[in-house]
């Protein structure tokens, strides 16, 4: 075992075995405060607030547009209000996942490979994944400016019907809270990727929220999609915060899950999930992507420390 | 014995090589290159600098996965949307193609606007500067070794589109069809190495500058739709982005006869943009190239890793 490997041990493992369980709880909370703040700074102090609020909701409104436009050019200006508010939903929250699934990832990256730190901050006395969450909090506001601005524009700009008085506040509120839980758990197993290879991973976060984009039915519903690649979107908890939010904001919105042929409406024997259901499915699947991530974070943690992977820096 | 012999191993010999071990008897001779050295040394460099970018695809297979794959179903979903309105079926071979086009843009922006920057991060800028080479050679060697990954990409992507989701393509001018996209290719490099430059002098905004790079042009290039559709936009994106020009002149070419490729342009005029597009490109880059050597060596803070 390396010097640096014994004193991670040392430190983040039995962190001042006499301080009591309040102090160790105050320390975590000051360390995950820290990299929060520490993660803002980096992201937003190389430019005053207004460039980067601008900078922040670029992309997500861009993307936003794409999707519109091509849906005017299909529909010769005559799409249907309901479609559009399907889309700008779908491309609206998906900041969060862009941002949330980069956070973690990046931090690790930036760390090792820019600023050199992660060794340090791998001995320091705070559970590096504790900062990790904080530095991956950070970049989630910046997709949180992003979905707000977008799905803001969607409503002022391309008028979509949103009613305050019909919105379903409890389920927003719980999609919201277990949807970003389970994309900061996605987030957390890149990043244990991240600490694994050897070179260029800078677009991995990218890729595979890209990837997600296709099967989730964040843009169009699921039934389009071969029964194989339902069955994946059927599993994974984004499909299902996007359907309960979308099931909160707009009651009578078209389903991205169920509808004719879809493999849901086959395995439930109804047409769509209410938003009710939408949200046992979004917490049963969080709550096994999140056991999953922190496994595969736990491991890749050790894996790194016995192999020195926290010390090299790759060059990519 | 041993120490004679290793100092005679180390002893510069003519016959291991005239470029670096040329015999001269005073620093200004040696200072002193003649064309053909100057030559051979920039192809060297250019050999050198595109070696790592093709080796590197071969030492760490996963980039396949990540770089290839998972864009690919990227693309798929902009498919899907057009499935799900119905589209006639040319919007489908638009989106495979913009797709596939889109390798092109991102090796730009990550691997050539931004390398520099990151070579400042790694201290290997401050080496380049003092190497006895052009800069241009160091770019022109960072793009053809891009140039070789994007293609590869580009080139699944676009069979892998074509074959999964049945794209036909209607080509007609085969010849104007190759012309134009090396051209494109040309003026888009052109814009990366004039960017690299750019990159070091903004310094921290290079890294958000190539993020908000993305989504951004490709909505003003008409990434999934004919550019023209966008009216004062398309026409603006169409005298200041090689992407825009490359893929409206290509999705013309592609789908020859169709009546959904409508351009502002024809695909001849398009082609002699991108020729005015890469001489201004590669000139603004040589002008800004010396401008940061300049800076370099007036002020040595430049080229200096600072975080």
């Amino acid at each position: 075992m390396t010097a640096l490997a014994e004193a991670g041990t040392r430190w983040s493992r039995q962190a001042d075995p006499e301080s009591t369980r309040r102090q160790s709880i105050a320390q975590v909370w000051r360390g995950f405060l820290t990299a929060t703040r520490l993660g803002w700074q980096t992201e937003a102090n190389w430019t005053n607030p207004v460039v980067y609020f601008l900078y922040a909701v670029c992309t997500p409104v861009f993307a936003t547009l794409m999707l519109v436009f091509m849906i005017q050019v299909i529909s010769g200006g005559n799409a249907p209000p309901a479609y559009r508010a399907y889309v700008v939903i779908g491309s609206g929250l998906w900041s969060f996942v862009v941002a949330g699934i980069a956070g973690l990832a990046w931090a690790v990256l930036d760390d090792r490979e820019r600023y050199r730190m992660l060794k340090y901050l791998f001995v320091s006395p705070n559970d590096l994944l504790v900062l990790l969450l904080g530095r991956g909090l950070a970049r989630m506001m910046v997709g949180a400016m992003g979905a707000i601005v977008t799905l803001g524009l969607g409503v002022v700009v391309l008028g979509l019907p949103l009613d305050l008085a019909r919105i379903d506040w409890p389920v927003l509120v719980a999609a919201m809270v277990l949807g970003l839980v389970s994309i900061v758990a996605l987030g957390l197993i890149l990043a244990s990727v991240a600490m694994q290879t050897r070179q260029d991973s800078w677009h991995y976060p990218e890729a595979v929220s890209g990837a997600l984009f296709l099967i989730v039915g964040a843009v169009f519903p699921l039934n389009i999609l071969p029964t194989f690649a339902q069955a994946f979107g059927l599993i994974s908890p984004l499909t299902w915060w996007l359907e309960a939010v979308r099931r909160a904001l707009f009651p009578d919105i078209q389903s991205g899950i169920g509808g004719a042929g879809s493999l849901y409406a086959s395995l439930a024997g109804h047409d769509a999930p209410s938003g009710i259901e939408a949200l046992l499915a979004l917490l049963l699947t969080t709550v096994v992507v999140t056991l999953a991530a922190v496994a595969t974070y736990r491991w890749s943690e050790h894996r790194a420390k016995e192999r020195g992977l926290f010390d090299v820096t790759t060059g990519s | 014995m041993t120490a004679a012999k290793g100092s005679a191993e180390r002893t510069p010999s003519a016959a291991r090589s005239p470029f670096v071990y040329r015999p001269t008897a005073s620093p200004e001779e040696a200072a002193r290159w003649e064309p053909r050295r100057i030559l051979i040394t920039n192809v060297r460099s250019i050999a050198g600098r595109a070696y790592p970018r093709l080796i590197g695809l071969r030492r760490e297979p996963s980039w396949i996965l990540f770089e290839i794959l998972l864009p690919f179903l990227t693309t798929s979903a902009f498919v899907f949307v057009y499935r799900a309105l119905q589209s006639p079926p040319e919007y489908i071979g638009f989106v495979v193609l913009g797709g596939a086009m889109t390798a092109f843009w991102m090796n730009v922006m990550w691997m050539m606007a931004a390398q520099l920057y990151w070579e400042k991060d790694q201290g290997n800028l401050e080496r380049y500067f003092t190497a006895p080479m052009s800069m241009m050679a160091i770019l022109l060697g960072m793009a053809i070794g891009g140039l070789l990954m994007s293609t590869f990409r580009a080139g699944i992507v676009l069979l892998v589109g074509t074959i999964v989701y049945g794209v036909v393509f209607s080509v007609d001018q085969w010849f104007l069809l190759l012309g134009v996209f090396v051209l494109f290719l040309t003026a888009l490099y052109g814009l990366g190495m004039m960017l690299a430059t750019l990159f070091v002098l903004w310094g921290r905004e290079a890294w958000h500058l190539t993020q908000i790079m993305a989504e951004p042009v490709y909505f003003v290039s008409g990434l999934n739709f004919p550019v023209a559709r966008l009216g004062l936009f398309g026409a603006a994106a169409l005298g200041t982005i090689p992407l825009a020009v490359g893929l409206d002149a290509i999705r013309q070419l592609a789908f020859a006869g169709s009546t959904n490729t409508g351009s502002f342009i024809s695909p001849e005029g398009e082609a002699l943009l991108l020729v005015a597009m890469t001489i201004v490109f590669i000139g603004l880059a040589r002008y800004l190239l010396r401008i940061i050597e300049r800076l370099a060596r007036q002020d040595g803070k430049l080229i200096t890793r600072t975080s």
